[in-house]
């Protein structure tokens, strides 16, 4: 069964080439059900392995690598293309081939009328082929491939619409933030090759223990580098402005990269890696803080934005800060927990959102919209379920999963109280935000009858509906996903804190949140306008985004495009260039010299014949 | 006489021959000038092969006689065809096989 | 005159000895005849003159081939030589016209001149290895003259040196290929690209 776990790297792959090579003579509906397909393939495929799994003892469930064919074997160094199948990859890739199925089914509906409907669909399917390649490499070169790949099919996708010139300008954003994250990543292979003589996931982490001592430099350096690639992709402080930018692209993409999956290949990376971190506390210590930083600073922003697409996209950044702080604390299973709730609860939000922009003909700015509670049942039934999920409301997912991470901010070896205290604020933040954009988009009264909002088709409701039903179940998995996960973080369980005062008070932050929201929002016009007046610098810093993209823009684009333009003219046109025109120009008046030689003449050629003769005698006679 | 009148002989008649092909504009003389090289070249195999006991020596003249016969007679029709075009027969005002 | 037989008879020279002497001395003014008109060649200034010099020229050769036992060769220079070759340079001196040519001294001719200069003591470096000693060849002088200069070069011609042969009938076949295309087709192209 094992063997077959190719097939979740071939099918997405197939279906890209074949709608990449043949999209054009197929029909359009056939060619958007065959994408669906093979992602729905891949889902089908991933469950045997779980299944294939479950029929071992959990100490037997690890390190099923299979090698699929030697590519490089040399001298020292070997490398297989092989896939690495464990608990951990298949969890993920339940997650990725799962939530990816749905919102394949949602852009049929989403992307009906594009008239590049079959090119989104094979970049998708690109999209699903190289986040499973990322997820089942059994070394680091291949998670590097598939790191790389995800990067470009997030590049294609949020630059989809290439003639809007925001898209591209974002993708490209987003692309070299990436290549940022990518060039940490390489050096840190080098680094692990350089340590252990081998790229493959399985001995270096058996290796790992005897090779270093707990926080030596070199295992430092390396996670410390890891993290960079992490940060750039899960989009954490400093690495996070492309992120909302990223929005410019179509809605399901948000949905399926920018929220449920490639953003949290971070998290899985650290959770992969976690026998490399748990021995260097003090990079720990580095990711909980950056993630807590980031749940902070993301919450602070979304709470001012009126882009619907914004606010989740800030949201995001804010709920995979508390991954990483609850990696960060050393509980890898709860971060992996949180990670599928999230992709649940915030995949329904993404597309709950395109419903609304699909239904609004296009429109995001949250001040527009209103009302839609009694035009799109469907979407505000669904969109109040995930954003109960969102903010932690009790017995939904995002309830479990948030209040296992905050209970592991005091409770687990690296946690302390300043992390469960901050981590309650970040919660209040979220229940505010999430329902402040609940209540602009669904409550009142509509503001722009216009548009003529309308709901959605069924083939966009249908998942709408079924990620509802997992953001509101997905909960009770908890206990499970602990259990499963286990083998990969050496047999570790994390004990649930039975802890009643501090779970009090984080729920009753997040409950405080949505009662802020809704007192702001629900109750009348005069408190908004007297809060913001009250906050009014804090309500500028919040709105430009602490200013980071101006920061950015001051402290390194500036002045790289200022030593670029002085090196294009002094440099380039006055060196480089120069040299190049000055050889060319000196061969051709050296060979207009020589060329008079070719006169025509045949008296002259004689001549020259005689000359080489007599010089040929010469050679001869006197050597 | 020895071999070395023979080399003497030849060396000359095929300097002279050089020479003519060199200075001369007329083509039929530059023509007559490689008809001496040729020459020259033959007495010095008809003579070598006599000293050394072989016919090869005189084989390799007769084939060299035919080539230039072949060689002649080509030449001349290119001389013909030429005039016909250009009524004049000097090699300096003939340039086109400047590039 | 008896007088002068007397002494030479006197020196006590049998026949042998003064034909060889009578035979070099005729090689080497035959020789020097052969230079001469070459230098004739290069020189008169009408092409006339110069064919007739090369005619000189190619008969003394033919001479020099009978005295180094080669008659069939000599045969063949008197015949295909002097006889076709030269009648073909005759008959189109005569079609073309002959014209006397300018000397002058131009940087050319100067040139020429030095470089075959050089060419020529290069040339008589060669004659520094010294005489050539005769050496048991597979065909004596003997063998030549029991069967025949022709015979013996036919013999060797078709035993050891057919392919050369061969493709020498081949070299002849396309010269006359040659020819007829270049005198019987018009010559159009070649005008189009000339410059005047």
């Amino acid at each position: 069964m094992y063997s077959l776990s190719w097939l979740i790297l071939f099918l997405p792959m197939a279906g890209f080439l074949g709608l990449a090579w043949f999209g054009r003579y197929i029909p359009r509906s056939v060619g958007g059900w065959f994408a669906c397909a093979t992602v729905g393939g891949a889902f089908v495929v991933t469950l045997l392995q779980l299944v294939q799994l479950y029929a071992e003892n959990p100490a037997d469930r690890l390190n099923h690598v299979l090698t699929l064919y030697p590519w490089i074997v040399s001298e020292g160094f070997s490398l297989n293309v092989s896939i690495l199948v464990d608990p951990l990859s298949v969890f993920m890739l339940l997650v990725v081939t799962g939530v990816g199925f749905l919102i394949h089914v949602y852009s049929i509906g989403y992307m009906h009328d594009d008239p590049e409907y079959l090119r989104f669909f094979s970049y998708m399917n690109l999209f699903i082929f190289a986040m499973s390649l990322l997820v089942l490499a059994a070394d680091f070169f291949f998670l590097i491939v598939g790191w790389a790949l995800v990067g470009l099919a997030s590049y294609l996708l949020i630059g989809f619409w290439t003639d809007k010139k925001s898209a591209v300008l974002a993708a490209r954003k987003a692309f070299v933030m990436n290549v940022i994250g990518d060039v940490g990543m390489v050096i840190a292979a080098f680094m692990i090759f350089e340590h252990f003589g081998t790229l493959n996931y399985v001995e270096v982490f058996k290796a790992a223990p005897t090779t270093f001592s707990s926080n030596d430099d070199g295992i430092l350096l390396i996670t410390f580098l890891l993290l960079v690639g992490a940060f750039a992709k899960s989009a954490q402080i400093p690495l996070h402005t492309w992120l909302p930018d990223a929005m410019e692209g179509p809605t399901p993409v948000s949905a399926l990269i920018h929220a449920a999956t490639m953003v949290t290949a971070g998290v899985y990376l650290i959770a992969r890696c976690n026998a490399l971190y748990m021995m260097a506390p003090f990079t720990m210590y580095l990711i909980a803080a950056v993630g807590l930083l980031t749940a902070l600073f993301a919450g602070s922003i979304a709470m001012v934005q009126y882009d619907i697409k914004r606010v989740i996209a800030y949201s995001t950044m804010s709920q995979i800060g508390f991954m990483f702080l609850a990696v960060g604390v050393g509980v890898f299973s709860v971060a992996m927990f949180h990670l599928m709730t999230h992709a649940f609860f915030k995949a329904l939000l993404f597309l709950g959102a395109g419903s609304v922009i699909h239904g609004m003909a296009g429109e995001q700015d949250i001040r527009k919209m209103g009302g839609l509670r009694f035009v799109m049942p469907v979407t505000f039934i669904t969109f109040l379920i995930a954003a109960l999920a969102l903010s932690g409301f009790p017995l939904t997912a995002g309830f479990f999963s948030k209040e296992e991470i905050i209970m592991n901010a005091y409770h687990a070896e690296f946690g302390n109280f300043v992390y469960w205290g901050l981590a309650v604020i970040a919660v209040g933040m979220t229940g505010f935000y999430t329902f402040r954009m609940f209540f602009y988009t669904f409550m009142g009264n509509t503001r722009s009858p216009e548009l003529r909002p309308h709901e959605s088709p069924r083939v966009m409701t249908a998942p709408l509906m079924v990620l509802a039903g997992l953001s509101l179940a997905g909960g009770f998995l908890g206990p499970w996903t602990h259990d499963f996960l286990s083998p990969v973080f050496g047999g570790a369980v994390p004990v649930h804190h039975e802890d009643a005062m501090l779970e009090i008070i984080a729920v009753s932050a997040a409950l405080g949140g949505i009662v802020v929201a809704v007192a702001i929002y629900m109750t009348g016009k005069g408190q908004l306008a007297f809060v913001k007046q009250m906050l009014a610098p804090l309500y500028e810093l919040l709105f430009n985004k602490y200013f980071f993209d101006e920061i950015y823009d001051f402290l390194i684009v500036k002045p790289v495009k200022g030593i670029g333009q002085f090196m294009e003219e002094r440099a380039e046109k006055g060196g480089i260039d120069f040299s190049v025109d000055e050889i060319g120009r000196q061969v051709r008046e050296v060979s207009r010299g020589i060329s008079m030689w070719q006169s025509g003449k045949v008296r002259m050629y004689a001549l020259n014949m005689v000359a080489g003769m007599v010089t040929i005698l010469l050679f001869v006679i006197f050597l | 006489m020895g071999s070395e009148f023979v080399l003497f002989v030849s060396a000359t008649v095929f300097s002279i021959g050089a020479l003519g092909f060199v200075i001369r504009k007329n083509p039929l003389v530059m023509f007559m000038s490689v008809e001496l090289m040729l020459n020259a070249v033959n007495f010095l195999l008809v003579g070598y092969s006599s000293f050394l006991n072989s016919l090869d020596g005189q084989i390799f003249a007769l084939i060299i006689m035919t080539v230039a016969a072949a060689e002649v007679v080509v030449g001349l029709a290119i001389i013909l065809t030429i005039f016909r075009t250009r009524h004049e027969l000097d090699v300096d005002h003939i340039n086109i096989l400047k590039g | 005159m008896m007088e002068f037989l007397d002494q030479l008879w006197s020196l006590n020279l049998d026949r042998e000895t003064v034909f060889g002497l009578f035979e070099q001395g005729l090689v080497f003014a035959i020789g020097m005849t052969a230079i001469l008109a070459s230098l004739g060649v290069i020189l008169c200034a009408t092409p006339i003159y110069s064919a007739l010099y090369l005619i000189v020229n190619m008969m003394c050769l033919a001479l020099l081939f009978l005295l180094y036992n080669a008659e069939f060769l000599a045969a063949v220079q008197v015949i295909v030589y002097a006889g076709a070759v030269m009648i073909l340079f005759l008959f189109i001196i005569a079609l073309l016209g002959a014209k006397k040519e300018k000397r002058d001294l131009s940087f050319q001719n100067l040139a020429g001149l030095g470089f075959v200069g050089l060419l020529f003591c290069e040339l008589l470096m060669s004659m520094m290895v010294g005489e050539t000693k005769p050496v048991e060849g597979r065909v004596t002088l003997e063998v030549v003259q029991q069967v025949g200069s022709a015979k013996a070069i036919g013999i060797e011609l078709f035993s050891h040196h057919i392919i050369p042969f061969e493709l020498a009938s081949l070299l002849l076949l396309v010269a006359v290929v040659g020819i007829i295309s270049l005198a019987k087709f018009s010559n159009k192209q070649l005008r189009k690209r000339t410059r005047f």
